[in-house]
């Protein structure tokens, strides 16, 4: 019990102790201090393996797919050549092996592989993938941007204000309304949400560091 | 063009279309699109992790020093970062607990500290004003009023505890109308950042695809 | 009628794809030369460098990713050039872990090779990326060492001549973020809250309505939002920086002055898909209404 449950919430504490404590000191009290240093250092570290948690999972559910040969398992074996190949050039650059000078150009200029992915597969698939939102947003605003009610249609002019507002053809008579209505209306919204979920992200925060709230353990029936 | 570039812009625009396919319906060519998405993410993922983080940060420091007693943490990081992966064996899979419970612990203490500090308290401070504008004319009192009053209507709104009727309903209203217009401009905004995205892949259609062909095929 | 104009809600919706399509493509091929009106928020930014001299330093944090590349390339590719023509020296990162390194490099690619006379490791240094987000930031604000012990080759700071003249972030006279989420707003409500770093952030249009709060609040010095607020960035840069008109002139280069064109046709198709939406609704309420 101790070591599954009450010492990761000790760990928890003590971690989440040592940045609110160090706020309070200034950078001369090294005894302070350093822990805290220590430990953003420590951080960046388990950041980056944190970040590559989720290459296992999705390994581990596509050759799922691909052995029981389920609808669609020759994309999964799509999914993980790409990871394959991109991960594979991306290692081999990373400890300069096979005389590669990182995961950059070469001095020339000449791209390395992880770089040609990088610039040849990944940022034309990100791009375009978010790009066909703006095919979505202008359906969804001929068929959802109805005068319903007072609210809607508050909601709905200032929409339409601001898309002309923004542009050179409506900069002239909706500009500085525009920039009246950002700063100071938009401004006031968002800063009631802001200070909202603020003190509600504050108060979940101490709940976590108290050990009140443990969701994040993902603890067993029982303990 | 150098053959590299030549190859790659091509394999990039059959992708762009292979995804915009999808606009007219479901097809084999977006779904490899889309798989290859997946996959090609994570495996930059890994490349820039390894290159940009654990070589540099945590690889070579004890490689070139071995454990000193300045870089002792950085052993007992590493450890940490490994053992987060001893979730996927069931039976050490509780051991995943400790890692977790340091990284979690410190961010959430981050947090805390960022957001009363960097967003209450100066959030706050900007609410509470001189009403009167301090000096700066009728312009200015009447926009701090309106801040005023927004801000105020609507936390009032999300104040949940309170049933909202009365003067509490009133107010929440007025808090409901703020955030209409708040969501609005957002509206507006996001349909000009979607467009934005769309007319940098046309651009590269257009600009660097059949215009880079052309060039090169012209001699360019 | 208004069964027929009622009927336009359920038009099939690959037709306004097809619209937003022309809309977008045909200013391109056929550009209109929309003149873009500089607004306060991103005025602010440009004034600040102004006041930038020889040897001071920006910090350039790269937040974003090829999602947002056509809203943000243009914005830290037009400080980067503003930054260069003053002498002002810059000190470029990436934290965000989708592209945010492919980002910076490329940028830093387009425009160094248009200053030929610039030296890397004197005039700039790409440190890269580096995980970890807040806990990177907090430590690259006292000393840049902690969190990026080598720049993005591996080249250790204490082989670079600039790093020796800045220690921390919090030595520099300014830190920009290009952000396309939540980062920029870490640089306002962590460094600008604890260290007292002037921030400016460009970010995409879409976070823009978020950070006019930050920007009221005097926690950020300007903001360049979205395409529209790229497209004011560069017109000052080519107004005051002739020697920018030439690699603003190139027709290969994307900027966001271009992409006004496209922009302004697809708002207005937009708007006017909306005031149809309304029309067609409420002929068909009326519609319900007499049967």
């Amino acid at each position: 019990m101790f070591l599954r449950l009450r010492l990761p919430l000790l760990l928890t504490l003590l971690a989440g102790l040592v940045p609110v404590v160090a706020f309070f000191f200034k950078d001369e009290a090294r005894a302070v201090k350093a822990p805290a240093s220590w430990l953003e250092q420590d951080m960046i570290i388990v950041a980056g393996f944190a970040l590559l948690l989720g290459v296992v999972n999705v390994v581990q559910s596509n050759m799922k797919k691909i052995e029981r040969r389920d609808k669609g398992w020759f994309f999964a074996v799509v999914l993980l050549g790409g990871m394959a190949v991109t991960g594979l050039v991306g290692a081999l650059g990373a400890f300069r092996i096979g005389g590669l000078p990182g995961i950059g150009n070469y001095p020339d200029g000449r791209p390395t592989p992880f770089a040609w992915c990088a610039n040849y597969l990944f940022t034309p698939l990100q791009a375009t993938m978010f790009s066909l939102l703006a095919f979505y947003i202008a359906s969804a605003a001929f068929r959802a941007f109805r005068v319903r009610n007072v609210a809607a249609t508050i909601l709905l002019v200032a929409a339409v204000v601001v898309m002309l507002g923004r542009i050179p053809v409506g900069e002239g008579v909706f500009g500085r309304f525009t920039e009246w209505l950002m700063q100071i209306p938009n401004g006031a919204a968002q800063r009631g949400i802001i200070i909202g979920a603020a003190l509600g992200a504050a108060s979940l925060s101490l709940r976590v560091i108290l050990g009140i709230e443990r969701s994040y353990l993902g603890l067993d029936k029982g303990e | 063009m150098p053959a590299y570039a030549f190859i790659g812009t091509w394999v990039a625009a059959l992708l762009t279309l292979f995804l915009m396919s999808f606009l007219y319906k479901d097809n084999p060519f977006f779904r490899f699109a889309e798989a290859l998405f997946a996959g090609v993410s994570l495996g930059y993922y890994i490349g820039i992790t390894l290159d940009q983080t654990l070589r540099p940060n945590l690889l070579e420091p004890l490689a070139q020093n071995g454990v000193t007693p300045t870089n002792f943490h950085l052993l007992f990081a590493g450890l940490l970062g490994l053992n987060l992966y001893t979730r996927y064996i069931p039976r050490i899979a509780w051991l995943a607990r400790l890692s977790l419970a340091v990284y979690v612990g410190y961010y959430v203490g981050i947090n805390m500290v960022q957001k009363l500090q960097g967003e209450v308290l100066p959030q706050s401070a900007a609410t509470m004003v001189d009403l009167t504008g301090g000096g700066n004319g009728a312009l200015a009192a009447f926009n701090a009023v309106v801040v005023f009053v927004g801000v105020i209507s609507v936390l009032i709104y999300f104040f949940f505890s309170l049933p909202h009727d009365g003067v509490v309903g009133r107010v929440s209203r007025l808090g409901i109308w703020f955030l209409m217009l708040g969501f609005g401009a957002a509206f507006g905004y996001t349909v000009m950042g979607r467009v934005s995205l769309l007319i940098g892949r046309f651009n590269f259609l257009v600009i660097d695809w059949i215009g880079g062909t052309m060039r090169a095929l012209g001699g360019g | 009628m208004a069964k027929g104009i009622a009927k336009l809600q359920t038009i099939d919706r690959r037709w306004i794809f097809l619209l937003i399509a022309l809309g977008t493509l045909i200013p391109i091929v056929l550009p209109i030369g929309f003149p873009v009106t500089i607004t306060p928020p991103v005025k602010s930014i440009y004034d600040l460098i102004e006041t930038f001299g020889p040897g001071d330093v920006v910090i350039l944090s790269y937040d974003y990713g090829p999602t947002t590349g056509a809203e943000n390339d243009p914005m830290a590719d037009a400080i980067l050039r503003h930054c260069f023509s003053r002498d002002v020296k810059v000190v470029a990162l990436a934290l965000y872990p989708l592209g945010g390194l492919t980002s910076l490099s490329n940028s830093l690619n387009r425009v160094t090779a248009e200053f030929p006379e610039l030296e890397y490791g004197v005039d700039y240094v790409n440190l890269g990326y580096k995980d970890g987000g807040q806990a990177s930031m907090k430590l690259l604000a006292d000393d840049f060492a902690k969190a990026f012990p080598g720049d993005t080759n591996g080249r250790p700071l204490a082989e670079i001549p600039l790093m020796q003249q800045i220690k921390g972030a919090r030595e520099a006279k300014l830190a920009v973020s290009i952000a396309t989420g939540i980062i920029g707003e870490w640089w306002a409500n962590l460094i600008n809250a604890q260290f007292g770093l002037p921030v400016a952030v460009g970010c995409t249009a879409v976070s823009a309505p978020k950070y006019y709060a930050y920007l009221e609040a005097k926690q950020m010095i300007g903001l360049i939002g979205g395409l529209k607020g790229a497209s004011e960035y560069e017109r000052m840069v080519k107004e005051g920086y002739p020697a920018t008109r030439e690699a603003y002139a190139n027709p290969l280069l994307q900027t966001a002055s271009k992409g006004m064109d496209a922009q302004t046709i697809d708002h207005l198709i937009v708007i006017a898909f909306i005031v149809i939406g309304n029309i067609a609704y409420f002929a068909s309420r009326r519609g319900k209404g007499q049967a």
